[in-house]
């Protein structure tokens, strides 16, 4: 697995790059314009039209680099590639692990890069006299550390399920017309996946309302567990409730959320091994 | 002598259509057999199907006794009918690929491969010719020691100088261990490196035998025999 895993990131690196490197050009650009900006306080007919370029380039990038990464999958489903891919001595299972390690690699990694250099960016462009074993004291007194692993978990998974969404529409799309090449099919296929698994996840957790409060590991309703909260529901419909100070999971609609990600994973490999004619 | 493939009443449906009907097919270890038909008689899809790449409607295939499957895949050394290697590959990252997934691949019988074929290593996929293509991937799949060769359509659309390259290399490099199987509608270009025959007419095999047998029975080379098959 790790084998192919090599291979698809040799096939993907270049591209990715090339992304990382216009993105990091044009945020460097934004802030040298920003910075002039606040210090003359003028705004030019170019700077304002570069602003807005780089802006929808941005964008652009953003879905064109999604749309890259994931079609790494579709491709092995609609073009020659796939005779290779799928007569190599591996499980379906284990071309979709490799697919899915790849891409949350790339989106991870582009993430965590532009973040950084924004970080960088922020530290040439504003700086701020501040220690940076003094800034994580303040930062650790305000946020706390279960927290803060409880998001990058929770951001991690919302990446793999939405990707094993997308793979396992892409290869249900492949077997239901296996002979015909219906673009965005696999897309429609995503979103009713998505909104059937949200509504699902949400119906379970108003069923069974018991949530798990990450930084006092107690276990009971929102009401007995007595916080103030917001609701946010991430793409995934992880039921998420977090305040300020404090993160809660609903441990019934996430028991559920992860079992649909295996199942969905499992079904992908299922339908590679089993279903896929090229 | 014990069959590497064995193939009980195998049927494949696309949809309403039927490409293989209720196929029965031993294939003898050692041997080199031809699928022979022409286009749209089902000669792919069977050779898709013992590569794992359809699946089959009804019936039994098995490859040294096993389903196909991970197991399979590793003793089979398939040359499809397309380009099918990554495009940002340079031969040499195609030779490495080999080596990495297939433990049979045998890298010094490859570079004579390459050298015959007239290719260097360090020339991009994407650059080569079609005729330099199906050179490349035949020296991959002969590159390997394995159990049972499939090649789909080995000199269809070359020139008849890379066509003869191409079968001298299958000669030279074809292991009397292994067996092979050769689908083609080019029979004349193929006859004399068949041991075994079958002819497939829509989906049904129609004759079927030892390329010699049929020749001393008949009076008449496997071409004309393909022509009053499928002249009809």
């Amino acid at each position: 697995m790790f084998k192919y895993m090599k291979y698809e990131i040799r096939g993907t690196y270049r591209y990715i790059l090339g992304v990382l490197a216009l993105v990091l050009i044009l945020i460097t650009g934004l802030y040298v314009y920003i910075d002039r900006m606040g210090r003359t306080g003028e705004i030019s007919a170019i700077g304002g039209t570069f602003m807005g370029l780089s802006v929808m380039i941005l964008f652009g990038t953003a879905l064109a680099t999604f749309l890259y990464i994931v079609g790494s999958f579709r491709k092995e489903l609609y073009e020659d590639r796939g005779y290779l891919t799928f007569t190599l001595p591996l499980t379906g299972n284990q071309i979709v692990c490799s697919k899915l390690i790849v891409a949350s690699i790339w989106f991870l990694g582009l993430g965590i890069a532009i973040g950084l250099y924004n970080i960088l960016m922020v530290a040439i462009f504003a700086p701020v006299e501040v220690s940076l074993s003094e800034l994580f004291r303040e930062m650790s007194a305000i946020v706390a550390v279960r927290k803060v692993l409880f998001s990058i978990i929770s951001g991690i998974f919302s990446i793999v399920n939405m990707l094993i969404i997308i793979y396992f529409s892409m290869a249900l799309g492949r077997v239901t017309f296996r002979n015909k090449r219906i673009g965005g099919l696999w897309f429609i296929i995503f979103i009713i996946i998505s909104i059937l698994l949200g509504s699902v996840a949400l119906t379970i957790s108003d069923y069974l309302p018991y949530y798990l409060d990450l930084n006092t590991s107690r276990i009971g309703t929102l009401d007995s567990i007595r916080i103030n909260y917001q609701i946010n529901i991430d793409v995934n419909a992880v039921a998420v409730k977090t305040s300020s100070d404090m993160a809660t999971i609903n441990i019934a609609s996430t028991i559920f959320n992860i079992a649909t990600t295996v199942l969905l994973f499992l079904g992908t490999g299922y339908l590679i091994d089993r279903k896929i004619d090229l | 002598m014990k069959n590497i493939v064995e193939i009980k009443g195998l049927t494949k449906k696309y949809s309403s259509k039927v490409a293989l009907n209720n196929i029965n097919l031993n294939i003898e270890k050692g041997k080199v057999v031809g699928i022979l038909g022409p286009n749209g008689s089902g000669k792919t899809t069977l050779i898709k199907i013992l590569a794992g790449l359809l699946r089959q409607t009804s019936g039994e295939v098995l490859i040294d006794g096993r389903s196909i499957g991970v197991y399979t895949k590793s003793i089979v050394s398939y040359l499809p009918d397309r380009s099918f290697l990554y495009k940002w590959m340079k031969i040499e990252d195609a030779m490495n690929l080999y080596k990495d997934f297939y433990s049979d691949f045998d890298e010094e019988k490859f570079n004579e491969l390459l050298s015959f074929m007239k290719l260097e290593r360090n020339m991009k996929i994407d650059a080569l010719s079609k005729g330099m293509h199906e050179k490349l991937n035949l020296s991959l799949v002969l590159a390997r020691n394995s159990k049972l060769y499939i090649l789909d359509e080995p000199i269809g659309g070359v020139d008849p100088v890379a066509r003869d390259q191409i079968i001298d290399a299958i000669i030279n490099n074809y292991n009397e261990e292994s067996s092979m199987i050769i689908t083609t509608h080019l029979v004349r270009d193929m006859e004399s490196i068949l041991d075994e025959v079958v002819f497939l007419k829509e989906g049904n095999i129609v004759l079927t035998g030892s390329a010699e047998a049929l020749r001393e029975e008949r009076g008449k080379q496997i071409d004309d025999i393909y022509k009053e098959v499928f002249g009809e």
